[in-house]
């Protein structure tokens, strides 16, 4: 817990010396909402009259896994960076477990990804989105996007270990992160899905996620995507499951690095 | 229990990469502590190999090591919280003040902090870093971040420190300085230090024992000064073409030839006075029909003990 903790703060240290990583951490998820959302919401109001408020609070939640995908594939790559460098060796030569180190980086991945979920769901607030006053749902929320995190940052970081390539890394990791998001309901409503995707919707944990926020964050459920009723239980199953099975991943492919 | 005479000992230690890359094969060692160990080979030749099964960041494919007494394998954790370890390329994190990174590491470790804290300043001091140790590493020198490395390395206070070549890419004036700071150590402590080199002055100036590494093997292994010895007073080494063989016949036959050794064409010969003998030299190979091309005296060195024993001369001197 302690060699965690310290990855952790070493982590967040580091972002903390780049102002320029900070601000586009802020300013990305900003971006996402008022660039996609806003014009999503135009377009939806064009098609279908009145529905484009109620498309925004739809997205919010969508967004938010979003923007954990990004932030996991950029703690990837910094891993990549370390391991690249040999920063690694150090932490590989000193006496702590190996799940750690891992643990470490993902949880100041995760980190970011609270940060910046939070900014998404006050800018949606403002720019149309209703969502929920209860504080508890937010936090509840934040709890499901944090295994969302810790399962994708596990993805990125295991990718990050089978490769000695930059640009080998963000390949495997493109072909992962599309079905994880495009293969749900994270941007467009179940019911407009065909068969087959709904299928892979459904054994997608973007899915169960998303789902789950859009129970717990929005203060009334969107028309759009209703038709979606997985019980919030099994949302968070699903989300610890997953951040459980992307460590898992991590650690197996980091054991191999060591030859 | 009585403290390990032995800091390393390995039994046919071998690791092989895929099926046709043998980086270590098979080497035995035995380094008492408190002493200075060098590995000195050309590069290839299995030594960073060595180091990183030792410090438990390589599994051996077979064989079996013991650092301070415990196994590498059966015993990794408590190995690792033994030793020190100064990586071949500069690992430090760029992001990082240099008394960041040493609080960090020393963290890892779990040293207090009002220990960590005074040994910090302590080992800043000993690597004379301190006006610096507040700035970001990326802009030390190469001299500066190979000091803060070996500061590093020291800080958890190690029984046995690894240093991969520690000097590597270091101008001459800050690898004595380095030099320096190791011999400090060894002289202050009762740690025991297994560096690998491919500098053979360093290994000269630093090691009270040698093992000379080639092709993933210890080929030979003594005190610089016995290995030395060996060769002779003198070394004079010569290349030429003609009747090799009878020159070399009759020059193993003179009496103050102390040793000889031949191979790709250089011929070293260790004698007794090589001033006075290189004339006689000279009228063997002219009695032999051998046409001396290019012939020079010199104090023998590592790296004669090297070209003899592996038939190569040892590149980057």
């Amino acid at each position: 817990m302690n060699a965690t903790i310290l990855l952790w703060q070493k982590q967040m240290k580091k972002a903390l010396v780049h102002p320029e990583e900070i601000v586009g951490m802020l300013i990305q998820p900003i971006l996402w909402v008022i660039l996609f959302g806003v014009g999503m919401r135009s377009l939806m109001g064009t098609t279908t009259p009145d529905s484009g408020n109620d498309y925004m609070t739809f997205v919010v939640p969508g967004i938010v896994a979003l923007t954990a995908v990004s932030a996991a594939i950029a703690g990837g790559s910094t891993w990549l960076n370390e391991r690249l460098i040999g920063i690694v060796k150090e932490y590989l030569a000193a006496p702590i477990p190996r799940l750690s180190i891992l643990m470490g980086n993902a949880i100041s991945i995760v980190t970011k990804v609270l940060i910046q979920s939070v900014v998404i769901l006050i800018v949606g607030l403002l720019m149309g989105a209703k969502l929920s006053d209860n504080l508890l749902g937010w936090l509840g929320g934040l709890l499901l996007i944090a295994g969302y995190g810790v399962g994708f940052s596990g993805f990125a970081l295991a990718v990050a270990s089978s490769t000695d390539s930059s640009e080998g890394y963000h390949m495997m990791i493109f072909l992962l992160q599309l079905p994880l998001l495009f293969l749900s309901n994270s941007l467009y409503p179940m019911e407009t899905l065909p068969t087959w995707m709904k299928v892979g919707a459904y054994a997608n944990p973007t899915t169960y996620v998303v789902t789950g926020l859009r129970q717990i964050t929005l203060s009334q459920t969107p028309t759009i995507g209703s038709v979606v009723q997985i019980p919030l239980w099994l949302c968070f199953v699903v989300s610890t499951g997953f951040a459980a099975f992307g460590m898992n991943m991590a650690l197996r492919a980091f054991k191999k690095t060591i030859k | 229990m009585p403290k390990n005479e032995k800091a390393i000992s390995t039994k046919g230690l071998t690791k092989r990469y895929d099926k046709d890359v043998l980086a270590v094969d098979s080497i035995d060692l035995s380094i008492q502590t408190n002493t200075i160990y060098a590995l000195l080979g050309p590069n290839g030749a299995g030594k960073t190999t060595t180091i990183s099964m030792l410090t438990t960041l390589v599994k051996p494919t077979s064989g079996c090591a013991e650092v301070d007494g415990l196994d590498v394998i059966q015993k990794a954790d408590q190995v690792r919280q033994r030793i020190g370890v100064t990586f071949q390329e500069i690992v430090l994190d760029p992001d990082l003040t240099g008394r960041e990174s040493l609080n960090f590491h020393a963290r890892l470790y779990k040293i207090g902090k009002a220990e960590r804290l005074a040994k910090i300043d302590q080992i800043l001091s000993l690597v004379e870093l301190e006006e610096a140790a507040d700035r970001r590493t990326n802009t030390y020198s190469g001299g500066m971040k190979r000091r803060l490395e070996l500061a590093r390395g020291l800080l958890t206070n190690p029984s046995v420190l690894f240093l991969d070549e520690p000097t590597q890419g270091l101008d001459p004036q800050n690898r004595v300085n380095i030099w320096g700071y190791i011999r400090t150590l060894q002289s202050n402590t009762n740690m025991t230090l297994l560096l690998t080199t491919h500098y053979m002055d360093e290994a000269e100036a630093l090691a009270d024992q040698v093992g000379i590494m080639d092709h993933g093997k210890i080929v030979v292994e003594g005190s610089p000064r016995e290995l030395i010895d060996q060769m002779g007073a003198d070394n004079i080494r010569i290349i030429g073409n003609g009747k090799q063989d009878v020159f070399c016949e009759s020059t193993k036959m003179l009496p103050y030839v102390e040793s000889f050794h031949s191979s790709n064409g250089i011929i070293q010969i260790g004698v007794d006075s090589g001033n006075r003998r290189l004339v006689e030299i000279v009228e063997t190979a002219n009695k032999s029909g051998f046409v001396i091309e290019d012939i020079s005296v010199s104090k023998p060195s590592l790296g004669d003990v090297f070209l003899k024993y592996t038939g190569r001369q040892l590149r980057d001197k």
